[in-house]
């Protein structure tokens, strides 16, 4: 019957209607809370001072806008300074990816009650830390051993060359004090200004100068950092993002070393994760306080050391 | 206008039955009708859409200037001492971190999920917070104009268009330059997680970022596209339902009693005798009807009695 026809009609337009701003579906890669918590500390840590230029305005908006049509979700960016205040974020499963450096990439690994983390893109072609011990050129101390009682400078927890490292291979000394400071310029200047006895620092840095001297270095290679997503993110349809950030890997802060397309080693990271998973372990040191070097130490096995 | 094939369409030329030709016409009217009134309602919810959009806008930001505010005098003067010692920093004392920290939670509610909310600033102590360059431009608006409380509207991203509403974020008490003055005034924590470079520098009565919340035009449009969907969904279910009532009726009242006088006025135009019109005890038209052929039928009666009689005589 016509009139029938017509109401049906009438029916499948205010349908069409309806449904007509319904846009193609997207692939969106969004956090529990709908939006894209990005954290951000960089290939390297130490270098930014005073918190200063992790990333520039510049970088800062363009990167937030590459995530954003990468991820087709709102983006929360967070450059972090602090190596501890990133631990804490990647503790807390507060961030869904995040730029980190190798020592905070090991600890996403661990994944302490989050879920943890999986690597997904290796950040810079390779490395040259390693890390290192410096005193004053004038300072009679020779060797590590030698460092009981120091006043020692740090960057904040969380940082493998001037956190972990160096405490792992202080284990067993007391120290008069430890201090903590954003960069390692900032602690070269206190050593410089008398404030410190010895202060961690990475052998990547550019030559601190002839007044300070290389106390102790240890032997182990850091690798790249790395671009990690939550379990929950690598569960989901992830390769999209990906292809999008391999495709404007020119448009990343050039710095960050993005490599495009290729996975990272994670097994690369494990002797380093037995060290940060051993120093996180004992009761670590606070600001300005004395602190002996304590805890159970162990040795790590020949897998470690791969 | 005349439209002379239309209207023979709708109101009938007698070609179809009457039933047919009244449900054209009922479907005509109110599809037209429906049509009209989508198209009005469909600017009413549009404005509706957005203003429900705007008001729970204000009410986010009203929830979060009063987290702000619990935080600032009631949290804050416990946890900022933690700050100061040689721990971690705290950031639970600071009022922007509560408001966006109670919305991240609040947003975790589907009905809230589009929502976003931000607190921008233009030299924030978190860099999560920087502003980017349409909010720098808010903000700039609302410190050349103090008067102004409010700015909605629309905005491009890239997840396209969004509706946001922005109100100024004003540093009204002298406890917030603890941390924004200078950095000699800040907590040492604060120092070792943020630096000594950023979030500092802020002065009383300086508007120094906004509140922001955004909305995807998507989620008005959606709103408002529900609401008009129901409503027209309504009017369909009720206009068919008026048209299946008239249908019935006029079949009952009308139709029915037509084509039963109709019958028996074809069965008296041969047996008149055995033809009764019971329908012309009815008061309306139909009983008229039943009358006019009652008598009719009694002439018809009559003048074949007279043939009879003259054709018996001769």
């Amino acid at each position: 019957m016509r009139w029938r026809a017509a109401v049906a009609l009438l029916l499948a337009v205010l349908s069409l209607s309806a449904c007509r701003r319904d846009q193609a579906s997207q692939v969106r890669l969004c956090g529990s809370a709908g939006q894209l918590r990005v954290g951000y500390v960089g290939a390297e840590e130490g270098r930014a001072r005073g918190g200063q230029a992790v990333l520039s305005d510049q970088d800062l908006a363009r990167m937030r806008d590459l995530l954003t049509v990468a991820s087709r979700c709102e983006v929360l960016l967070e450059p972090v300074a602090s190596p501890e205040q990133a631990r804490q974020r990647l503790g807390g499963g507060e961030w869904d990816a995040a730029f980190l450096p190798a020592g905070l990439a090991a600890l996403a690994l661990e994944g302490s009650g989050s879920g943890g983390y999986n690597l997904v893109r290796p950040l810079g072609q390779r490395s040259q830390s390693r890390s290192q011990l410096l005193v004053p050129a004038a300072s009679t101390r020779r060797t590590p051993q030698q460092l009981q009682g120091a006043r020692l400078g740090l960057l904040p927890r969380g940082s493998l060359t001037g956190f972990y490292l160096p405490l792992y291979n202080l284990h067993g000394l007391s120290l008069r004090s430890v201090h903590y400071a954003l960069s390692y310029g900032e602690l070269l200047e206190q050593l410089r200004a008398g404030k410190l006895d010895v202060i961690a620092w990475d052998a990547a840095l550019p030559d601190p100068g002839a007044d300070v001297r290389l106390l102790s270095e240890d032997r182990n290679a850091i690798p790249v950092g790395a671009l990690v997503l939550s379990q929950a993110l690598v569960a989901a349809d992830h390769q999209p993002f990906l292809q999008v950030l391999d495709q404007s890997a020119a448009q990343l802060p050039p710095g960050l070393g993005y490599v495009a397309g290729v996975l990272p080693e994670a097994q690369r990271l494990q002797r380093l994760r037995a060290v940060v998973n051993n120093v996180e372990s004992w009761d670590l040191p606070l600001e300005g306080q004395p602190y002996a070097v304590y805890g159970r130490k162990l040795q790590l096995t020949p897998e470690d050391q791969r | 206008m005349r439209f002379p094939v239309l209207q023979g369409w709708m109101v009938g030329s007698g070609q179809r039955p009457l039933r047919k030709q009244l449900a054209i016409t009922l479907s005509a009217i109110f599809a037209l009708s429906i049509l009209v009134a989508v198209l009005l309602l469909n600017q009413l919810f549009g404005l509706q859409a957005r203003d429900l959009i705007d008001q729970r806008s204000s009410f986010f930001m009203d929830a979060m200037l009063a987290v702000r505010e619990y935080t600032s005098k009631d949290v804050n003067p416990i946890v900022a001492p933690l700050n100061e010692g040689p721990g971690v920093f705290r950031p639970e004392a600071v009022p922007s971190y509560s408001a966006q920290t109670v919305f991240s939670y609040l947003k975790a509610k589907p009905e809230y999920r589009d929502y976003s909310y931000r607190e921008a600033a233009l030299n924030p102590t978190n860099l999560r917070d920087k502003a980017d360059s349409f909010e720098t431009g808010v903000i700039e608006r609302f410190r050349n104009d103090p008067s102004l409380k409010v700015i909605a509207g629309e905005k491009a991203t890239p997840l396209g268009p969004m509706h946001f509403v922005a109100r100024p974020i004003k540093i009204t008490k002298e406890s917030c330059l603890v941390c924004h003055s200078t950095p000699d005034r800040a907590p040492a924590s604060q120092l070792l997680t943020y630096g000594d470079s950023s979030g500092f520098g802020w002065k009383l009565n300086e508007i120094v970022g906004t509140q922001i919340v955004t909305v995807p035009q998507k989620a008005v449009f959606e709103a408002k596209d529900r609401s008009l969907f129901t409503t027209a969904l309504l009017f369909v279910i009720a206009f068919v339902a008026v048209g299946l009532i008239t249908n019935t009726v006029l079949n009952q009242l009308i139709l029915r009693p037509m084509r039963e006088i109709s019958r028996k006025a074809e069965e008296a135009s041969v047996t008149p005798a055995t033809v009764s019109f019971d329908e012309r005890n009815r008061n309306d038209e139909i009983g008229l009807l039943a009358r006019s052929f009652e008598r009719m039928k009694q002439s018809l009666a009559i003048s074949m009695q007279m043939l009879k009689d003259r054709q018996g005589r001769s």
